[in-house]
């Protein structure tokens, strides 16, 4: 089958298998290795994306449901303003240990900055419950999040847009 | 005590940091394993579906094996593949490759084996309760004094259990194995905690087939907790086999449910102990503790385990009359195997809910009671170790003065009288030797390498991986804040077996303990010996010299001697310290136990980097308190668990507050944290509960279902 859809802010095509995981076209067919696979069953959230701005378990989406639409990957938000300033806020309180998991918790945190960013723990805890990290014990992840909502409004809102 | 960055830490973010899967060789093909579905029996016939087409297929099995048919271990038992008969589910029958991934996972999907079933042990309770099922060495601590129990002295006696508890690395166990015939060597990429190990595994099971196999890390291992000890041996050792007869690169990534029914887990325990207490000084006197592991169907590395078990088993007090045994069981379950804590989380499980019990039963506060019988200074552990120092009081006070441990004891109750809902407090010490046990290190002969380039670069060649400790970074910051040097030219080289030295297993929370400590004294040596004040100034004024190469080993203080006969001596040098206070909230209407804070107060004698040592205690107390409050993996009538959908990982939401606090921090030595945090927190939250209700529960984890159970059973009395 052959589809097409944007791929960090580019229009692509391929053809394929319409039963193919969303995640192994990203890793096998684009070489985006950022995605990550931890369970396959969508429970650890390891290989999340963003799906039409909405965060979805790639392992649990196939190629028929993505033509026409736009992903987004970690790649592809490393690029953008808040993306950066969340991996700075992730860097700067060393959350990062094996780092298997961060990417998708970029994918999450990005997403809950750009839907809402308020620095509040409750609901920063509810944004991020659907993914998994077993080195962390969490509390890192959510001293950096904490941290990118209190400097998002440092970031010019042009350049966010 | 900076907290430098990590260095690996935005190519982690930003996706461009490899880890095992994201590697990719010219013509590599798929592999995946076939294992055993029947708990023991002999194997009758393999059924090949039809409709494919075999010679596009690469199949491997025990008949295969140039080599021989034995993982290397600390007891080799257990073959890569097995023979004719199985005897756990999840063993190992053959590995299978094929260029397509998904053809390949459909094909051994359909794959029959026919067996003839024989008995099997599969029940941890079944296990455990027979002493028939008693294999290996029994260890045995004898300190006993030969006295009598006097009559007025207070006997407590009450068995405890813990269940398997699964490492859940997020990156699933992955190898790669390429063959160079010409040169015959077996390049394995592998994402492991032991390259030597896996070196080892593979040169066993090709012997002379290969001339030498070659193990290089993947940049990323994404999480390991044990559980990449040493099952990669074994997944090495297929995967390198299947390379040798395709002859073309083959990888192997388990799928997560594969991973979680077949690899290693944290031992199940029974854990029975006597006390006798003097009612008058509140002092226990004596204590037998019988320690039993249930180690699957081969003794693989359990025996080690074991030792720490019992080594670890009295908890922190000091009993002047102390007989222990351990002993492993064998069920037809995989081999449990390596995770962090290793075999001490299950001996505080049990002393620290049993002195609790102890002071429930005789109305004494419990932080009264386990002031009084902590080990102080002059004390001994029951092989005679001498006991130098009082730092695990001293997190005890610290950590009953921060968290207003006594003050809340009386609000809660209070609260507690007029609510259906309760509170609780909870708490519990732990201790973790570290390094090898006994004479381990001296065996282990670890060696350390350094090259100082003509730039100053310095390039720092250990054997141990960072799997997400940040011990590459602070390694390498050991390394230049000893001489002054300049963060961004001191590397740690990404292990390769052909490159560096055997700096032993990154294991034992020995890597900083061990190999960091090596690394400091190594760098002043340097310096002492070339004679520079600034090492940038030295390598330009003297170019001719570089690039350099030294190396350094590690010498065992004398201090360490230890009788593995008699289990009598000093079995670690340094020990790490810890106590923690839990508060819980118990939600009477669901029977849920929600945590609200955790405080942890440590002793891991000098901090050398203050953000990651905490972010490593806060992950690894969440595994502990996790390990009592909801993770498990066996479930009588359901047998065992298939993928993160059905064992209960804690997310975001199950998060209390984690308080961590370093004390003794101006230690000159930095002792072990690898491990630490796992060991004592579960405890507290048993206690807790206790505390909240008034009920003990005597076995992990503290699941809604449970408590149910024994809430209902308590009111039926
Ligand atoms: S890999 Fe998709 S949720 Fe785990
Ligand atoms: S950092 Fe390892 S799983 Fe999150």
């Amino acid at each position: 089958m052959k589809i097409k859809f944007i791929l960090n802010e580019n229009e692509v095509s391929i053809d394929v298998d319409p039963m193919k995981r969303l995640l192994d076209i990203l890793r096998e067919d684009f070489g985006l290795t950022g995605t990550k696979e931890g369970c396959g069953e969508g429970e650890c959230g390891a290989c999340t994306v963003l799906l039409d701005g909405k965060p979805v378990t790639s392992c649990l989406v196939n190629a028929v449901h993505i033509d026409g639409k736009e992903v987004m990957t970690s790649e592809g938000i490393a690029q953008e303003p808040l993306g950066k300033l969340l991996i700075d806020c992730f860097d700067e309180t060393n959350a990062v240990q094996c780092g298997f998991c961060f990417p998708g918790f970029l994918v999450t945190s990005y997403h809950y900055l750009i839907t809402d960013g308020e620095k509040n723990p409750d609901k920063i805890k509810k944004a991020l419950s659907g993914n998994i990290c077993r080195c962390t014990g969490y509390q890192k992840i959510f001293e950096s999040v904490m941290l990118a909502c209190e400097r998002k409004p440092l970031i010019s809102t042009d350049q966010v847009n | 005590m900076k907290s430098i960055r990590k260095i690996d830490a935005i190519p982690k973010l930003n996706g461009s940091w490899k880890f095992l899967d994201d590697y990719s060789y010219e013509e590599m093909i798929h592999g995946q394993l076939l294992y055993s579905t029947c708990h023991h029996g002999t194997i009758k016939k393999i059924h090949f579906p039809d409709g494919y087409n075999l010679s596009e297929f690469t199949v491997v099995s025990a008949a295969n094996i140039p080599g021989e048919n034995i993982v290397p271990e600390p007891v080799c038992d257990q073959p890569y593949m097995a023979d004719k008969e199985v005897f756990h589910f999840g063993q190992v029958i053959m590995g299978i490759a094929h260029p397509n991934r998904k053809l390949l996972r459909e094909f051994i999907r359909k794959i029959k084996i026919e067996y003839e079933e024989l008995p099997a042990i599969i029940d941890i309770k079944e296990c455990l309760e027979n002493e028939d099922n008693v294999f290996g060495k029994e260890l045995i601590i004898d300190h006993r004094t030969g006295r009598k129990p006097d009559p007025n002295w207070i006997h407590h006696h009450k068995i405890y259990y813990t269940p398997h508890q699964e490492q859940a690395y997020l990156e699933p166990q992955g190898m790669i194995a390429v063959w160079q015939p010409k040169e015959k060597i077996m390049f394995v990429r592998a994402t492991c905690q032991c390259p030597f190990f896996v070196k080892e595994g593979v040169e066993t099971i090709m012997g002379s087939a290969i001339k030498e196999a070659v193990i290089e890390t993947s940049e990323g291992i994404g999480g390991a907790f044990g559980g990449k000890e040493d099952f990669p041996s074994l997944l090495a050792g297929i995967t390198s086999l299947l390379s040798y007869k395709s002859g073309k690169p083959v990888k192997i990534v388990l799928e997560r449910e594969d991973d979680i029914q077949i690899t290693t887990k944290r031992h199940p325990a029974r854990i029975e102990i006597e006390t006798w207490t003097d009612p008058e000084t509140r002092k226990i006197m004596k204590i037998y503790i019988d320690y039993r592991l249930d180690a699957g169907a081969y003794q693989t590395l359990s025996p080690v385990v074991l030792a720490r078990g019992v080594l670890h088993a009295i908890s922190g007090y000091s009993i002047p009359d102390a007989y222990i045994r351990g002993r492993l069981f064998r069920s037809n379950t995989p081999s449990n195997g390596a995770f962090r804590g290793f075999g001490a989380p299950q001996a505080f499980a049990a002393m620290e809910a049993h002195v609790e019990s102890i002071a429930a039963d005789m109305n004494i506060n419990p932080y009264k009671f386990r002031r009084k019988n902590i080990f102080r200074i002059g004390n001994e552990f029951p092989t005679t170790q001498p006991i130098l120092e009082n730092n695990l009081s001293d997190c005890l006070e610290r950590v009953i003065e921060k968290s207003n441990y006594l003050q809340k004891l009386e609000e809660f109750k209070e609260w507690n009288k007029t609510h259906k809902d309760k509170k609780g407090i909870g708490i519990s010490i732990g201790y973790h030797g570290g390094g090898y046990t006994g004479n381990g290190e001296k065996v282990l002969n670890s060696e350390v390498k350094v090259v100082i380039e003509k730039d100053a670069t310095v390039k720092i060649y250990v054997a141990n991986t960072d799997m997400g400790q940040g011990a590459h970074t602070t390694l390498a910051q050991m390394f230049f804040e000893a001489i002054d040097h300049p963060r961004e030219k001191c590397l740690v080289q990404l292990p390769n077996t052909s490159k560096t030295p055997n700096s032993g297993p990154t294991v034992a929370s020995r890597t900083i303990y061990i190999i960091g400590n090596l690394l400091r004294r190594f760098a002043l040596k340097i310096k002492d010996e070339l004679g520079f004040e600034n090492l940038d100034d030295y390598v330009s004024s003297n170019q001719n010299e570089f690039p350099r190469e030294f190396r350094m080993k590690f010498v065992q203080d004398p201090s360490v001697v230890f009788d593995e006969e008699n289990y009598v001596g000093v079995a670690y040098k340094d020990y790490s310290w810890a106590a923690c206070v839990t508060e819980i909230y118990f939600h009477a209407d669901t029977y849920q136990i929600e945590l609200t804070k955790s405080w942890n107060v440590i002793d891991i004698g000098k901090v050398v980097n203050q953000k990651i040592a905490v972010g490593q205690a806060e992950g690894g107390i969440l595994q502990g308190l996790a390990y009592g409050l909801c993770e498990f993996f066996y479930k009588a009538g359901y047998g065992r668990m298939h993928g993160f959908s059905d064992y209960a990982l804690p997310t975001t939401m199950d998060l209390p507050e984690i308080d961590v606090e370093f004390i003794h921090t101006d230690s000159p030595i930095a002792k072990g944290l690898g491990e630490i945090p796992m060991d004592f927190p579960a405890p507290s939250v048993r206690n807790a509960f206790h505390n909240a209700t008034g009920i003990f529960i005597d076995e992990y984890p503290l699941v809604p279902e449970r408590i149910f159970k024994s809430l209902t059973a308590d009111e039926r009395r």
